[in-house]
């Protein structure tokens, strides 16, 4: 067991990009943690999504031992942490396990907005925060500027910033030796009985649930029947070990100490993150404080192309759902569409990466629908109703109001792109509340907005608009009353629940007439003519034509070249397999999505 | 249509009746071709491709299968930039092969390579048909496809043949950016004017790669409407049909009598072989294990396809790109799907010998097939109006019925 003053624990927070998970790289090698022949770009990132997208979406652990200039071996336990707004629980919940955290800066970009969020989760956690300006290598690099940010923005002195390159490696050690002086040492009982925090997990095919724990009092060790506080469930462990970063198994884990727990159990939902494992005879009393579960935002319908794949979608979702809490689910069936799911999702990219993994992991095929958000509905018999899908909501007559997610929305941006971020707001029904000049360089502004409006492409359009400047971060404030409406689609004259949507009862007709126009677009000739309209109840908003398609016919077919000729209509052939036959319109999958880019 | 023989795979080897040999090199690249060609390069390389084509035709004659050449078809590319060396291949095939005299042989040209003196070498050489690629008589419209002949070089030329006393074929394309259905009627009634016998049509297909789909797709030109291409097809049926010239296949008009037997050959299941960088060629199995095609064919073989390399050197070293195995079922089906081509249809009772009965009940509901003949001793199944725009439709079906 090591000396907690010889113990230090930290996260690596920082905003998406600005080169977390390339330090750690750094400190990995530096501490002769992983050997070079094992060491590639972003080691921690080891899903593969997280590869080939390049960033981080789960928080890692890891262990490294690191002799400091005092003539001391340190004991480091670091999480590498996402950056992307979607996984910021996962920030919460490593900042819990640590005394102290490295807020990295990235030199050229400067403090954007979840710079200023995850430092305000460090604080508000009575964290040490060390600011890093990092990737000091880059010719756009202006350290003074973003010293001036870190001050300005943060309230936090920058002049003892630790200037790094994850790149060349330069600041490493010195960011170490920071860690090292300037974190405290966990504080903790050796002599009070267990209490450690689940501050993650994840499912492993053979050992069961593995449980990330931080010691706060006592000890744990192999063959102690433990008790999961909140459960109740009592087991023993079967290993504890360090992340190094695969898996290594120690005796046992004292005061201050991260590592893993393996007991064995196979149900992540007995083992839950945020849980406080003590002994099971004469634990603690008092658990410690936990995490706030963490709700979906978004929902959408998940639909297999093929429906025999019905069953395997559901085990898909079963198994992932054992790494990602998150994650919820429940079934769907949709007249367009067939049998499938309503998955709920922390925000956008969480939705990408899941469906990407159900098709690459579980060689499936899906079609997912536009996302949408939780509407309460109040009916006017008294009755509420929560509602996760469109083709769900009661009808209108019976409705007294429909209440909806709003969030509060906190965009940095520079000066001259303000006039651009209003305009986008005001089309998206925000409310704008204040702002402020956080340096010369860069503006702080709040809006309140629907999460509906959010979701709809707000993000690129905000990039766009300010030529990439902008970012976002944004929190949930709660549910309010909005005028809203359904929007129903019509192909052929029949409504295709799978393109319905909830928008405001002024953006019916706008969003309408954007929307059959791009269908118009998206969906290919057929063998007749196919109307498209966008409807409010009974009332027709908008109408578009796909004209019958008169002419396909293929090239002239060389010196009797049949072969490629068959190719040709084979792929024709397989382009439409990709689309989805509606009634007897064929249906790119696309148009299921037409709906969030519509900017009208 | 293949006999019952064919498709069991009982047939003994026998040479097939007809013959392509390709030629692969133009002038300039047009923007739109993405055949196989190479700009016509040092005398050399010309030399050793016209050796390479004795070469190969000499290996077929070597096989002494019972059977004569009844067409051939010198395509490319542009045969006639190599002059007289046209006629060059013509004589190979007539020493290699054993050629029928007063067999059909047709010569593709373009107009800028058309002189007099070729053309009395190729009458005398007993060339029966050029054909012509004239695509437009409209400047503009040449224009945009990158091709490098005036409209009055082409009138000139069709003159040359004729006056030679060959059958002249005009090569003609509609659906092109910057073409109006105007200038198509007047590039219709120029192509009449000649005094073609035979006349063909497709409508622009932009292939991936090449200069004119890169231009539509970046937005450089304006794309083509489909409707408008529509309509000149139509129109072309109705204007060639006045002068006398009908369709008989989807995109191959003929005074009566005066159809392309080799074109015939490809859509009616007859066995062809190709000679040359990237050219094809359909045997029976049989026929593919004597002249050594593949390896290893497979038990249920009755046809083989084959392509060679699209490469002047791979061709040169016997590469070949393609070999295709087909089963009895789908060379039944493929002969349904290629019968289709033709004005004439297919018989009823090769339809539901392959299996389609349904599929093309189910295109008749889309109008784009109908059954004529019925109660008569030959009920036949042949494409509508409205399906030869639809061709892809029809063919796709066919070929693969599992909707
Ligand atoms: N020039 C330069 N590039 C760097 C440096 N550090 C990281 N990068 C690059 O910046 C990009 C992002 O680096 P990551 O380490 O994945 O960033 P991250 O903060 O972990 O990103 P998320 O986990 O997705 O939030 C990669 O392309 C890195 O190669 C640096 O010091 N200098
Ligand atoms: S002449 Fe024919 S083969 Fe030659 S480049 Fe033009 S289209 Fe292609
Ligand atoms: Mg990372």
């Amino acid at each position: 067991m090591t000396d907690p003053a010889l113990i230090r624990n930290f996260s690596i927070i920082a905003h998406i990009d600005h080169g977390k998970s390339t330090l750690a790289d750094r400190v990995l090698e530096l501490t002769h943690t992983v050997d070079g022949r094992d060491m590639k770009e972003q080691v921690l990132d080891s899903m593969d999504i997280e590869r080939e997208r390049g960033i981080t979406i789960k928080a890692q652990a890891v262990r490294v031992m690191f002799d400091a200039e005092d003539g001391q071996t340190y004991q480091l336990n670091l999480i590498d942490t996402p950056g992307h707004v979607d996984f910021t629980y996962e920030v919460s919940r490593s900042l819990q396990a640590c005394e102290g955290a490295l807020l990295v800066v990235d030199a050229g970009q400067g403090v954007e907005a979840q710079t200023v969020a995850n430092a305000q989760l460090a604080m508000n956690a009575n964290l040490e925060v060390i600011p890093l300006i990092n990737k000091i290598d880059l010719p756009q690099a202006d350290v003074e500027r973003v010293k001036h940010e870190i001050e300005e923005a943060l309230a936090i002195p920058a002049d003892e910033a630790i200037l790094t390159s994850g790149k060349t490696g330069e600041g490493v050690r010195e960011a170490l030796e920071s860690v090292v002086k300037r974190v405290p040492a966990p504080q903790g009982d050796p002599d009070a009985p267990l209490s450690a925090l689940i501050f993650d997990s994840y499912f492993d095919a053979y050992r069961g649930v593995v449980a990330l724990i931080r010691v706060i009092d006592g000890r744990i060790a192999k063959d102690l029947k433990i008790k999961m506080m909140a459960t109740g469930v009592v087991t023993d462990v079967e290993e504890v070990g360090v992340r190094r970063p695969a898996n290594k198994p120690v005796p046992e884990l004292g005061v201050g100490e991260v590592g893993y727990l393996i007991t064995g159990l196979k149900d992540p939902a007995l083992v839950r993150v945020g849980d406080t494992v003590t002994l099971a005879k004469h634990g603690t009393e008092a658990p410690l404080p936990g995490y706030r579960e963490v709700k979906p935002m978004v929902f959408t319908g998940v639909f297999p192309i093929d429906g025999d794949q019905y069953p395997d979608l559901r085990d898909a979702l079963d198994k992932l759902r054992l790494n990602d809490a998150a994650l919820i689910y429940e079934p769907e069936s949709s007249h367009a569409l067939g049998f499938g799911y309503r998955v709920g999702f922390l925000g956008l990219l969480h939705m990408e990466v899941i469906k990407e993994r159900l098709e690459r992991e579980f060689g499936l095929d899906l079609l997912a629908t536009a996302p949408s958000v939780e509407y309460h509905v109040y009916k006017a018999n008294g009755e509420s109703v929560v509602v996760h899908s469109p083709q769900d909501m009661p009808e209108p007559g019976t409705i007294e109001r429909i209440e909806e997610p709003y969030l509060r929305a906190t965009i940095l941006v520079p000066p001259d792109h303000v006039g651009a971020v209003m305009e986008l707001a005001e089309g998206r029904r925000a409310t704008f509340k204040d702002m402020q000049y956080l340096s010369k360089t860069t503006v702080e502004m709040h809006y309140e907005i629907p999460l509906g409006e959010l979701i709809m492409d707000f993000f690129d359009q905000l990039k766009s608009r300010t030529r990439g400047y902008a970012s976002l971060d944004y929190e949930y404030i709660g549910y309010r009353a909005s005028a809203l409406v359904k929007l129903d689609i019509l192909l052929a004259g029949k409504v295709v629940d799978a393109l319905s949507f909830i928008v405001h009862k002024d953006k019916a007709y706008p969003r309408g007439r954007v929307l059959t126009e791009k269908l118009r677009a998206i969906i290919p000739r057929q063998f007749f003519e196919v109307p498209i309209q966008a409807a409010v109840g009974s009332r027709i908003v908008a109408r578009e034509t796909v004209k019958a398609k008169r002419k396909d016919v293929l090239a002239k077919c060389y010196g009797g070249d049949i072969t490629r000729k068959r190719k040709l209509l084979e792929k024709q052939k397989a382009g439409k397999k990709r689309m989805k036959a509606v009634g007897n319109v064929e249906v790119p999958q696309e148009a299921f999505m037409a709906i969030l880019k519509v900017d009208e | 249509m293949s006999s019952i023989e064919d498709i069991a795979g009982l047939l003994e080897p026998a040479f097939p009746a007809h013959l392509y040999v390709h030629v692969p090199f133009c002038r300039m690249k047009c923007s739109y071709c993405d055949f196989y060609s190479v700009p016509i390069g040092n005398k050399d390389q010309i030399d050793v491709v016209l050796r390479g084509i004795d070469a190969e035709l000499r290996q077929w004659g070597a096989l002494r299968l019972p059977g004569v050449v009844e067409t051939l078809y010198v395509g490319g590319g542009t045969p006639t930039v190599i002059g007289p060396g046209a006629l060059q291949v013509v004589d190979s095939v007539r020493n290699g092969m054993p050629l029928r005299a007063g067999a059909d042989i047709t010569v593709e040209a373009n107009p800028d390579s058309v002189t007099g003196e070729l053309m009395y070498v190729f009458a005398m050489g007993g060339v029966t048909r050029v054909s012509l690629g004239v695509q437009s008589f409209d400047e503009k419209v040449i224009g945009v496809l990158g091709r490098v002949h005036t409209p009055e070089e082409a009138v000139s030329a069709a003159e040359t043949i004729v006056a030679a006393g060959m059958d002249l074929s005009v090569d003609l394309m509609c659906g092109i950016p910057g073409q109006s259905l105007e200038s198509w009627r007047e590039t219709l009634d120029a192509a009449i004017g000649t005094g073609a016998a035979h006349v063909s049509v497709y409508p622009l297909t932009l292939e991936e790669g090449t200069p004119l789909e890169v231009a539509v797709s970046t937005g450089l030109v304006e794309p083509v409407d489909p409707d408008a291409a529509a309509d000149m097809m139509m129109l072309a049926e109705d204007v060639l049909a006045a002068a006398g010239i009908e369709r008989y296949e989807v995109a191959n008009y003929a005074r009566p009598g005066h159809e392309s037997l080799h074109n015939l050959a490809y859509w009616t299941g007859d066995h062809y072989i190709g000679i040359g960088p990237a050219a094809h060629g359909m045997v029976d199995a049989a026929t593919a294990r004597s002249a050594g095609l593949a390896e290893a064919l497979a038990e249920d073989t009755v046809r083989v396809r084959f392509g060679n390399a699209p490469d002047i050197d791979e061709w040169l070293f016997g590469g070949r790109r393609t070999v295709e195995q087909l089963t009895a079922a789908e060379a039944m089906r493929e002969d349904v799907m290629l019968g289709l081509r033709l004005v004439r249809g297919v018989d009823a009772t090769a339809v539901a010998a392959a299996g389609l009965d349904a599929t093309l009940e189910d295109l008749a509901r889309l109008e784009l097939v109908e059954r004529v003949g019925e109660g008569g001793p030959h009920a036949r199944w042949r494409t509508t109006a409205k399906g030869w725009l639809l061709g892809n439709e029809v063919f796709g079906r066919v070929w693969s019925p599992d909707e």
